[in-house]
C-alpha cells in the first residue's frame, strides 16, 4: 500500500481476532485499520484469522432460507438495472478513474489510510478542527460506536500534550511524524494502547508536526485545563457540527 | 505465519481432497457469474451459501427481536453484492468461501451500523454523515506476494482439518469470536471471565491452528 516502514507496536492478537470477525467496535477498527495501511505483516495475519473465520463459516449448520428468497434477490438485481454482472462491472469501474483524479489533488492526504483520506476529502483543513492552545488541535470523527470518541489529534513540531491519566482505554495510531513519552519515540504506522489509569506526557519531535488517530473508551477524568476543556465537547459529539 | 501440514489422526477427519474439490466448485461458479451472468452457477451459490449466512447472522445480539428479518435480509443483502461485485473475484488472491464470508461480515456490520446511526441521529437531530463506508475499515486485504498466496491457498484445506481436531474449550471460543458477534471483551462478560483469560485462550486455540501468535 504505502511504503515500507518499520512499525514497531501493533495490535495484539485481540484486537486483529475482533478485526477479522467483525465484532471489533468500529472505533477501534479504524484503528486497526489504520494500523494495517502501514504494517504488511498484520495484513499478513488478518489473512491467516480470516481464513480461520472462513472454515468456522463454512462447518456450520446451514440454516433454512424464507421460501423465495432467491427469486427476491433476482427480483432486487432487476430492478437496479443489474441483472448482468457486465453492467455492474462497467459501472464499477468509472469510480477508480475519479478516484485517481482526485488523488492528484490531495497530495497531502495521499498516503493517509483509506477512511480518514477519505474523510478529509484532498485536506485536512476541510474538517472541523478545534484548537487548545497554540500547539495542538483536535477534530471529532463522527463513527457509529456510541460508547468511544476518536478524533485526529495534531501537534506541532515540539509542541507537548499536558499529561493526563484515562478513565478508560485509549487506542492512538500515528499517521504524521512522531511523538515521544517517557517510554518511547512513536512513529507513522504504531499501535499504542493506553489502558485505565495509564499517566502520559505525549511531546511531538520538533522537526514535524505529529498527526494521530486516537479513540477513547469513556471521557477522561483529571482536573487540569486539558480537560476541562475537552469534557464539555468529549460529552457532545455532534455539538461541532 | 502460515498454517503448516499437521498429522491428522482425528475420526472427524474430512478427505481433503473432498474440501479442494468444493472449493475448486464454488470458484468455477463465481467466475461463471462474474463472465456469463450466469443464473445457473448463482442459484447453486446461493443454495450452498445462503443457509450458512443465515447461521452466521442469527445469533445477532444486537438485533433483538428483529433478529429473524434481519438475518433474512442480510442473507438477501449479501447475495445481490455477491452478483453484483462478482466481477471483482479473483480466485488467486482468495477463494470464493472467503470471499463470500467477507461480504457477509461486512454486511452484517453494515446493517449494524445503520441502524445504530439512524437510531443517534434521531438522538441528534443531525443527518450528517460519516464521509467513509464499512469498506474502508474492513478493508479487502490482498495478498502482495504470490508466493505467499499460493501457500495461504494451499494451507486452506490444512486448516479446515486442524480446526476439526482443535479441542472443545479452544473450538468453542473461536466459534464465539467468529459466530456470535461478540468481541473478547463481550465475552469475557458472557462467561464471567477475565479478559485475559478469554484472550489466552484464542491466542492457545490459533497456535494450536499453527497459526503465528506473535502478537
Amino acid at each position: 500500500m504505502v511504503k515500507k516502514q518499520l512499525v514497531k507496536y501493533h495490535p495484539d492478537t485481540r484486537f486483529l481476532t475482533d478485526y477479522a470477525a467483525g465484532s471489533l467496535p468500529e472505533s477501534q477498527a479504524m484503528c486497526v485499520a489504520a494500523h494495517l495501511h502501514y504494517c504488511p505483516s498484520c495484513r499478513s495475519h488478518i489473512r491467516d484469522l480470516t481464513q480461520v473465520g472462513t472454515a468456522l463459516f463454512m462447518d456450520q449448520p446451514p440454516a433454512e432460507v424464507s421460501a423465495g428468497s432467491f427469486e427476491q434477490v433476482m427480483a432486487k438485481l432487476a430492478q437496479t438495472g443489474k441483472s448482468t454482472v457486465t453492467e455492474t462491472a462497467t459501472a464499477a469501474n468509472e469510480s477508480p478513474a475519479s478516484d485517481a483524479k482526485q488523488e492528484k489533488l490531495d497530495t497531502e492526504t495521499a498516503e493517509l489510510p483509506r477512511a480518514i483520506r477519505k474523510m478529509t476529502r484532498g485536506s485536512l483543513e476541510n474538517l472541523n478542527w478545534r484548537n487548545l492552545g497554540k500547539t495542538f488541535r483536535y477534530s471529532t470523527i463522527r463513527t457509529g460506536d456510541t460508547r468511544r470518541e476518536s478524533s485526529l489529534l495534531e501537534i506541532k513540531a515540539g509542541g507537548e500534550i499536558p499529561r493526563h491519566h484515562h478513565g478508560g482505554d485509549e487506542i492512538t495510531v500515528v499517521l504524521k511524524g512522531s511523538f515521544s513519552d517517557q517510554e518511547d519515540r512513536y512513529h507513522v504506522g504504531d499501535y499504542i494502547v493506553r489502558t485505565r489509569g495509564e499517566a502520559h506526557t505525549p511531546v511531538a519531535s520538533q522537526d514535524e508536526d505529529c498527526l494521530c488517530l486516537t479513540t477513547l473508551d469513556s471521557p477522561i477524568v483529571v482536573n487540569n485545563w486539558f480537560y476541562r476543556m475537552l469534557m464539555p465537547f468529549l460529552k457532545k459529539p455532534t455539538s461541532a457540527h | 505465519m502460515a498454517v503448516t501440514e499437521t498429522v491428522n489422526t482425528g475420526a472427524r477427519r474430512m478427505n481433503p481432497t473432498v474440501v479442494k474439490d468444493e472449493a475448486a466448485t464454488w470458484n468455477d461458479c463465481l467466475l461463471r457469474v462474474a463472465r456469463d451472468s450466469d443464473q445457473a452457477a448463482f442459484q447453486q451459490l446461493f443454495n450452498k451459501f445462503s443457509p450458512l449466512i443465515k447461521a452466521f447472522t442469527a445469533k445477532q445480539p444486537s438485533f433483538g427481536n428483529q433478529a429473524a428479518n434481519m438475518s433474512e435480509e442480510l442473507v438477501q443483502e449479501t447475495m445481490v453484492k455477491v452478483w453484483q461485485k462478482a466481477a471483482s473475484f479473483n480466485p488467486e488472491k482468495a477463494s470464493a468461501s472467503t470471499w463470500i464470508f467477507t461480504i457477509a461480515r461486512n454486511t452484517r456490520i453494515d446493517l449494524i451500523r445503520k441502524t445504530s446511526r439512524h437510531h443517534q441521529n434521531r438522538i441528534n437531530n443531525d443527518d450528517s454523515e460519516d464521509g467513509f463506508d464499512v469498506e474502508d475499515i474492513w478493508i479487502e486485504n490482498e495478498d502482495e506476494d504470490v508466493f505467499n498466496q499460493l501457500a495461504k491457498q494451499r494451507s486452506a484445506e490444512t486448516l479446515h482439518e486442524a480446526m476439526k481436531n482443535l479441542p472443545e474449550e479452544q473450538a468453542f471460543i473461536l466459534k464465539k469470536v467468529y459466530l456470535e458477534d461478540k468481541s473478547h471483551t463481550e465475552i469475557a462478560e458472557e462467561l464471567d471471565l477475565p479478559l485475559g483469560t478469554v484472550k489466552s485462550r484464542v491466542r492457545l486455540a490459533l497456535s494450536k491452528l499453527r497459526l503465528s501468535v506473535d502478537r
